[in-house]
């Protein structure tokens, strides 16, 4: 799919970081820990994008900002053209329905205590939507992740891994978002799961045409799940391009070692 | 040749609440020389942690074991009856999958290793603190700084390299690595495979590292063990592992990593593995296998091919006729 135009999700001089305090009588003073300095990101509609960063380059704490859970210190957060952190959190919150997350292992993202049917129907159940057109939505996205209806009545704990993921992926699509999120999606699973992963991603953004913005350390998986890249190091925004380019051709220092990293590696 | 570690037809499993016993290991049989980097690779649920935690000593008290595992030259596993006194973190260490929640958040690094140290020698705080630093060194990070830092102060490969130091603080000569690479970037993870190789030889180490990662397994390991549903299906050298691998599974295995700047198409396994209680006849990997033929109902035997050791019927000359 080709992307659009049309920005899905905005980013302009962000600074944004974790308010500490000292102990005893220096608790009165806060200091701010910058962890993002001064990043500016746009994801279009359709689009495929990837943000490739080491532990700790701020990959988690820029998610954070964009699902409207941390205001950065300075600039502005759009998505679908509002600045979201000038809008109470009820309203954020109706805004922000037009993402779909799937966090990062889903071994811990998942409520062992309710069933796979529950879980997946969570982000209706705020919304008016009939029990009955939720139940079909709940058919309808379970089979386009690859599952089977025989899932729907177990718990977490009796999912494999891959299922599990399907689970999260298939939750983070029912309300229909404007742009899927996913951390690490890869990460915490073995390579013949993964690939099976990766298809299942590509063929969701042929099907419901939504923008993909995927987190990762993983340069192999990036090429796999974007056509676009961001690198993040040290809170720092160091290139972006199309990510054949920058596997070819990289311009920063960071990720011509990242790639003479990978390529020595094997 | 001293062995490190020999296992034969080593079965592991653990007791359900209805007193069934689900075997995770179904008789295995390898030896890892002493010095050797030994790879256990395969998908998840397959049996490689049950086996990096039988030789580390780690097993729950609801498993059980039949067979024999010798660390060294104590037989640690015989039967049911297992003895890892004088075995356990003090030649055989453990470097946890994600030091980030393993590592103790209440405690800094200096702590830690103190506890260990003190645990295992008796030293007081000062002389383990020393000696900590030293650990510390060794796998390159700043002793001074680093010392008096909880683990969320630090980075996740510092945290995997504190992780190395705690492993290593116990003088142990076999170190188990589960996952040690699958959270880091690729600049990282080449650091972490050279400190490793590095200290292989600085410390005389052997190390069995358990991995779904083929492209590190390769890179690093003098033999991989290709593990499925218990069992071990091939055995070969690290470089082989990817460029020439043997059995349709780890064939498929190899076809499912994604290479940077070479975009194929990933071909996933179908189907899933089987579960711990689920008993197949025949070779494991039939029900899932695009090679499978009329021989592969009856279990294969291990065959010498190609430098490896593979139990496939496909290795086995007149199975096919």
């Amino acid at each position: 799919m080709v992307p659009s135009n049309n920005l899905i999700v905005s980013l302009k001089d962000v600074v944004a970081g974790y308010t500490t305090t000292g102990k005893g009588w220096r608790s009165l003073f806060k200091h701010v820990n910058v962890v993002l300095k001064n990043i500016n990101l746009r994801v279009y509609d359709g689009e495929r994008i990837a943000i490739i960063g080491e532990s700790g380059s701020g990959k988690t704490t820029l998610l954070k900002v964009i699902l409207g859970l941390l205001k950065p210190v300075s600039g502005r957060v759009e998505v679908l053209g509002k600045e979201i952190y000038r809008f109470s959190w009820s309203e954020r919150v109706n805004i922000l329905k037009q993402i779909g997350y799937v966090p990062q292992d889903p071994y811990k993202a998942l409520n062992p205590k309710l069933r796979v049917k529950t879980i997946i129907s969570e982000p209706l159940e705020s919304t008016n939507t009939e029990p009955e057109e939720i139940e079909g939505r709940v058919r309808e996205v379970i089979r386009m992740v690859q599952l089977s209806d025989k899932i729907l009545d177990k718990y977490p704990g009796e999912l494999s891994g891959g299922m599990m993921q399907r689970v999260l992926i298939a939750r983070s699509i029912i309300h229909d978002p404007e742009i899927l999120i996913l951390d690490e999606p890869t990460s915490a699973l073995d390579v013949s799961i993964q690939a099976q992963i990766i298809e299942l991603i590509n063929n969701i953004h042929k099907k419901l045409e939504l923008a993909i913005l995927t987190v990762t350390h993983d340069l192999g998986v990036a090429q796999y799940l974007s056509n676009r890249a961001v690198i993040l190091y040290r809170g720092n925004i160091v290139e972006e391009g199309y990510i054949d380019e920058i596997i070819t051709k990289p311009k920063h220092e960071y990720t011509n070692l990242l790639i003479a990293s990978y390529k020595a590696s094997i | 040749m001293v062995l490190a570690v020999k296992a034969r037809d080593l079965r592991v499993g653990y007791v359900d609440e209805e007193e069934n016993i689900l075997w995770a290991v179904k008789g295995i049989s390898f030896e890892v020389s002493q010095g050797e980097v030994f790879c256990l690779v395969g998908e998840s649920g397959c049996g490689k942690s049950t086996i990096g935690n039988t030789i580390t000593g780690i097993l729950p008290p609801y498993a059980v074991t039949e067979g024999e595992l010798h660390i060294f030259d104590k037989l640690v596993i015989k039967g049911n009856q297992r003895n890892y006194s004088g075995i356990r973190g003090r030649v055989v260490s453990y470097v946890p999958q994600n030091p980030g929640t393993s590592l103790n958040p209440y405690q800094t690094i200096g702590t830690q290793l103190y506890y260990v140290l003190n645990s295992v020698y008796g030293w007081d705080k000062k002389k383990s603190l020393d000696v900590a630093k030293k650990y510390l060194s060794l796998v390159e990070l700043d002793p001074e700084d680093t010392i008096d830092r909880y683990p969320h102060e630090l980075s996740g490969g510092m945290q995997q390299r504190a992780a190395i130091a705690i492993a290593l603080s116990t003088g142990a000569k076999i170190i188990v690595a589960d996952e040690p690479t699958s959270a880091l970037d690729a600049h990282l993870r080449l650091q972490l495979i050279k400190l490793l190789m590095k200290l292989k030889e600085s410390e005389s180490l052997t190390l069995v590292m358990i991995t779904h990662d083929l492209v590190a397994a390769g890179k690093i390991c003098d033999t991989v063990a290709v593990v499925y549903a218990g069992k071990i299906l091939e055995k070969c050298s690290g470089s082989n592992v990817i460029v020439e691998p043997l059995h349709p599974y780890t064939q498929m295995l190899a076809d499912a990593v994604p290479l940077l700047g070479f975009k194929r198409h990933l071909r996933s396994i179908p189907g899933e593995p089987p579960k711990p209680d689920e008993e197949i006849p025949g070779c494991v990997f039939a029900p899932r296998c695009p090679l499978v033929f009329g021989k592969c109902v009856e279990p294969p035997p291990y065959v010498k091919a190609y430098g490896g050791e593979v139990a496939c019927w496909r290795y086995v000359s007149g199975a096919k006729q």
